[in-house]
C-alpha cells in the first residue's frame, strides 16, 4: 500500500513486515507505523498520517485478484431475440405445439414495474392472461400497466411496500376479486443486497415474509383454479458463495426451503410450487449495471464467471418463470430451476 | 496555502458552501439556506475551565442539574416495564417506560438507604430494591415495604419517588434534573424544523460505541465541532473536503456546521481530480486499482450523491428528492451542552459526558442511527471499547474508524498541554470555531 500525503508530497509505502517507508525530499526513512517520527525532517502532521496508515493489520491489503476468466472464444452470443420480426422467423412456421395454455389466465406478480418483474408481467400479458401487480414507484407502475393494457389484457395495479404485510395480502385478494380469480402467483420481491441488521429485515421481510404472506392471501384463489402455480423468484447467490455474506442470501436460500414445502403441502391441492433462481442479470438501472459503472472488478470478476460469456437478460429469467407457472409446466413441482448461463459451477443433481 | 489569502478576511478563498448548492441536481430545500445572523462574543476561555475540580463542579450545580440533556433513545425502551440507566458525573436515573405512551425519569436512589434501585437496563413490572425489597410502581408511587408493620412513620404519599422532567424529540429520551425546568420545546427551539426532512424518529440505533478519553468532555467535543483541524489531523482526506470552506451557524441553543465532500481543500495547492476526490474518501493506495470510477461526464459529488441513492434507496421512500448535497455533505448539530446530532443521511449521533467527577476524564459515544424498512430492528447494544482498544475495533463504524483514531490521538495530549501551559486562556478562530465560541456563550450564561 502507498499513500501520497497530500500537503507535504511525502510518500509512504506500507511493507509487508508491518514497517512504513517515507521518502520526502531526497530523504527516507522506516518507521513503525505507530511510532513516533524524531529526526524532524517531515511536517509535524505526519504523524497523524501515519496514524491513518495503521497496524499491519489494520490497513487495507492491496487490490482483489483479478479476474482469470477462461481463455475462449473472444464474443459471446448475444440473447436470442424471439420477436415476430427477427430475422429468420417464419410466421407461417411457428410451432403451436408449445401453448403454454395461460390464455384467459389470472396472475399476480409483486414488484413488477421494472426489471425482471416486469418481464415476467408481459411475458404472462403476451401469452394471454390478466396481471396483477404491485410496486412502490407510482409513475413506474403506470406506465407498466399501460404497457399491458397495450397487449389486450386487463391489469391491476396497487401501489405498496411488500415489506407492509397488511397492504400485501389486501392487494393479493383485491387482485383475485377485481380478476376475477388467481392462477399464477409469482414472488418477485426482493429487499436487495445489503449489510446489517436492517438488511436482515428488510430481506426477511420482503424476501421471505413477501413470499409467504402473498401465498396466504393467493391460496383461497389458487385451490378453486384448475391449475394453480406459484413461482418464487430466489437467486443463485442461496446457491454459492458470493465473495461477501449477506442476508439477500440466506433469505433466498430460506425462500427456496420454503418453496421445497409448499410444493409437498399443496400438491394434493392441485396446485405447483417451484422456484427460479437468476444469476447475474444486467439490465439499464438495475443492479448489476450499477455495480459495472462503480465497482468493475467485481462486474468483471462476475462476467467471467458466466461460462456463456455474458450475463442474463431480464427477459430470459421471464420466460423461465413463465413456463413454471404454466399449465405447460404440469408435472414440475418442487423444482429449484437454476437460469444463469453457467455463472455457478455445482453439479446440479 | 491558496494564493490571495490574508490575515482579516472574513471567509477562506474558494466557492463558499452555498454556492456549492447552486450547482445541485436537484432542488435545494430551504433548511440547506438557512444562516443566521447572530455572532457570539467568546473568542478566549480561561483554561482552568477544562482542568479545574471547581469548575467541574460547578458544572454539576448549574449546568447537568438544570439542564436539558439527552438520555436515552425511545427505542431502548419500546415495552412498558422497560428500564435503562443514565449518569453523569455522580448523578445517577432510571428511565422507565411507564404506560404505552408515557416515559418517567427517577433518581437512581432508594428512598430506604440509598442503594441504587436499578444496576442495569431490563424489564420488570415494578421499580424494586435489591436491598431489602421496598418496591415502587412504574408511576413513581410507593407499592410494597417488606414489614410494613416495622415503618409506622413512612407515609406512602411522601415516599413517593421524586421525579425529573422528561421530554422527547427524534426518537431520543431527554430528562432535566429540575423538574421545574421549562419544557423541552424551549430548549430545542427551531431544531425540529431543521430536521423535518430527515425524521430521527424514523431511524434505528445501529450502533452504538462508547469510549472513554484521557480528557475533559469539552476538549472532546470540541475536537467534533469544526473542520479546522482536517488540515493538519486528516491530511489525507484534503483532496475531496471543503474543509476552510463550511459554513458555521448559530440560532439559540444550537448550532450547525456544514462541510462539503468530494469539493478540493483550498489549502491544496494543485487541483485534485474527480477521481482523487472520491479515492481520499476511501483511501485509495497508489499501487491499486480504484474501488470504484467515477463515470466520464459526472462529478465525483453528482456520483457519491449516486451511490448514496442507490444504497439508501430501499430504505428511504424519497431517497430520488434528496440532493447531492444532502447525501454527500456532513451537517453535524450541535444542542447545547453535549448533544450532536447529523442532518441529512451520514447517521452520526456523538455524546460526550464527563467521567465521574474527574474533569481529565470523559466519555465519548459514537451512534449510528440508520434508517429502515419494514419492521424496526432492534437498536444495537452499547460496545464499550476497552483503554488498549483503538476505534478500529470497532468495525461497525465503519471507515470513520481510522478518522475517529486520528482524532482522539490529539485528545490526552490536548489534556497535557492544558496542564503544562503556562499561558492562562486558550483562543478560537473568528469564523471556523464559531461553534465553540458559541457553546462557551451559553456555557457562561448558565453557569453565572
Amino acid at each position: 500500500m502507498k499513500l501520497r500525503h497530500p500537503l507535504s508530497g511525502a510518500l509512504y509505502t506500507l511493507r509487508d513486515d508491518g514497517l512504513v517507508e517515507v521518502e520526502h525530499a531526497g530523504q527516507t526513512g522506516v518507521f513503525a507505523p505507530t511510532g513516533a517520527w524524531r529526526a524532524g525532517a517531515l511536517r509535524s502532521a505526519d504523524p497523524h498520517f501515519l496514524l491513518w496508515v495503521g497496524g499491519p493489520g489494520l490497513a487495507p491489503r492491496g487490490a482483489p485478484a483479478a479476474p482469470t476468466g477462461a481463455p475462449g472464444p473472444a464474443a459471446p452470443r448475444p440473447p436470442p431475440d424471439l420477436s415476430r420480426g427477427a430475422p429468420g422467423a417464419d410466421p407461417a412456421r411457428r410451432s403451436p405445439t408449445m401453448d403454454l395454455g395461460l390464455s384467459g389466465k389470472k396472475a399476480c406478480v409483486t414488484a413488477a414495474s421494472r426489471g425482471i418483474g416486469l418481464a415476467i408481467a408481459k411475458q404472462l400479458a403476451e401469452a394471454g392472461a390478466d396481471v396483477a401487480l404491485c410496486a412502490r414507484g407510482a409513475g413506474a407502475l403506470e406506465s407498466a400497466r399501460k404497457e399491458l393494457e397495450a397487449r389486450g389484457v386487463r391489469a391491476f395495479t396497487e401501489t405498496l411496500d411488500v415489506a407492509d404485510g397488511a397492504a400485501l395480502r389486501a392487494f393479493v385478494t383485491k387482485a383475485g376479486e377485481t380478476l376475477g380469480g388467481l392462477d399464477v402467483f409469482v414472488a418477485n420481491a426482493s429487499g436487495g443486497a445489503g449489510m446489517g441488521e436492517s438488511a436482515w429485515q428488510a430481506n426477511f421481510e420482503i424476501d421471505v415474509l413477501g413470499a409467504a404472506r402473498g401465498v396466504e392471501a393467493a391460496l383461497p384463489f389458487l385451490g378453486a383454479s384448475e391449475c394453480g402455480a406459484i413461482v418464487f423468484v430466489s437467486s443463485t447467490a442461496a446457491l454459492e458463495y458470493l465473495g461477501v455474506p449477506q442476508p439477500y442470501n440466506a433469505m433466498k436460500a430460506a425462500l427456496i426451503a420454503h418453496g421445497h414445502d409448499l410444493a409437498q403441502a399443496l400438491a394434493p391441492r392441485g396446485i405447483r410450487v417451484n422456484c427460479v433462481s437468476p444469476g447475474p442479470i444486467w439490465f439499464e438501472g438495475g443492479s448489476w449495471q450499477m455495480i459495472e459503472q462503480t465497482m468493475k472488478p467485481i462486474y468483471e470478476r462476475a462476467l467471467a464467471q458466466c461460462a456463456i460469456g455474458r450475463m442474463g437478460t431480464p427477459q430470459e429469467v421471464a420466460r423461465a418463470v413463465v413456463f413454471l407457472a404454466s399449465p405447460a409446466a404440469s408435472l414440475i413441482t418442487g423444482a429449484n430451476l437454476v437460469c444463469d448461463g453457467g455463472f455457478t459451477k455445482r453439479v446440479q443433481y | 496555502m491558496a494564493s490571495g489569502e490574508t490575515q482579516g478576511d472574513p471567509r477562506s478563498p474558494g466557492l463558499s458552501y452555498q454556492q456549492l448548492l447552486d450547482t445541485d441536481t436537484r432542488p435545494v430545500p430551504e433548511v440547506l439556506r438557512w444562516q443566521s445572523e447572530a455572532d457570539v462574543p467568546v473568542v478566549r476561555v480561561p483554561i482552568e475551565r477544562y482542568t479545574s475540580r471547581a469548575w467541574h463542579d460547578r458544572e454539576v450545580e448549574r449546568l447537568w442539574k438544570r439542564v436539558w440533556q439527552f438520555a436515552c433513545r425511545e427505542e431502548e425502551i419500546p415495552e412498558v416495564g422497560d428500564r435503562t440507566v443514565y449518569e453523569i458525573a455522580d448523578l445517577s436515573v432510571v428511565i422507565v417506560r411507564a404506560a404505552p405512551d408515557e416515559i418517567r425519569a427517577f433518581p437512581n436512589a432508594c428512598l430506604h438507604r440509598g442503594r441504587q434501585l436499578c444496576d442495569a437496563a431490563g424489564r420488570a413490572a415494578d421499580l424494586r430494591c435489591p436491598f431489602h425489597g421496598w418496591t415502587w410502581h412504574l408511576d413513581g408511587s410507593l407499592k410494597q415495604i417488606p414489614s410494613r408493620w416495622d415503618f409506622p412513620h413512612v407515609e406512602r404519599e411522601r415516599y413517593r419517588l421524586p421525579e425529573l422532567a422528561v421530554g422527547t424529540w427524534g426518537g431520543f429520551v431527554f430528562v432535566n434534573f429540575d423538574a421545574q425546568a421549562a419544557p423541552l420545546a424551549a430548549h430545542l427551539g427551531e431544531l425540529p424544523r431543521h430536521f423535518e426532512r430527515w425524521p430521527l424518529e424514523k431511524r434505528y440505533t445501529e450502533a452504538h460505541v462508547a469510549k472513554e478519553l484521557p480528557c475533559n468532555w469539552k476538549v472532546a467535543q470540541e475536537a467534533f465541532m469544526e473542520a479546522y483541524h482536517v488540515v493538519a489531523t486528516h491530511p489525507q482526506l484534503l483532496p475531496g473536503i471543503g474543509d476552510a470552506n463550511s459554513q458555521y451557524d448559530v440560532w439559540g441553543r444550537f448550532s450547525r456546521a456544514i462541510t462539503a465532500n468530494m469539493t478540493p481543500s483550498p489549502h491544496l495547492g494543485g487541483e485534485p481530480s474527480e477521481q482523487d476526490m472520491l479515492d481520499s474518501l476511501i483511501t485509495r493506495s497508489l499501487d491499486a486499482e480504484p474501488a470504484f470510477r467515477v463515470p466520464e461526464g459526472m462529478t465525483a459529488r453528482q456520483f457519491l450523491a449516486q451511490l448514496s441513492r442507490a444504497q439508501l434507496g430501499a430504505s428511504v421512500p424519497s431517497v430520488q428528492e434528496l440532493t447531492d448535497a444532502e447525501l454527500a455533505d456532513s451537517f453535524y448539530y450541535t444542542v447545547f451542552p453535549n448533544f450532536h446530532p447529523w442532518g441529512a443521511y451520514n447517521r452520526i449521533v456523538y455524546r460526550f459526558r464527563p467521567f465521574g467527577n474527574d474533569p481529565d476524564r470523559s466519555l465519548m459515544e459514537v451512534i449510528y442511527l440508520a434508517p429502515f424498512r419494514g419492521r424496526r430492528p432492534p437498536p444495537a447494544p452499547v460496545h464499550w471499547l476497552g483503554d488498549d482498544e483503538d476505534w478500529t475495533r470497532a468495525p461497525e463504524l465503519g471507515f470513520l474508524t481510522r478518522v475517529f483514531n486520528q482524532d482522539t490521538a490529539n485528545l490526552g495530549r490536548v489534556q497535557r498541554g492544558l496542564h503544562a501551559a503556562q499561558h492562562t486562556h486558550v483562543t478560537f478562530a473568528r469564523y471556523q470555531e464559531t461553534k465553540i465560541r458559541h457553546f462557551h456563550h451559553l456555557l457562561e450564561r448558565t453557569l453565572e
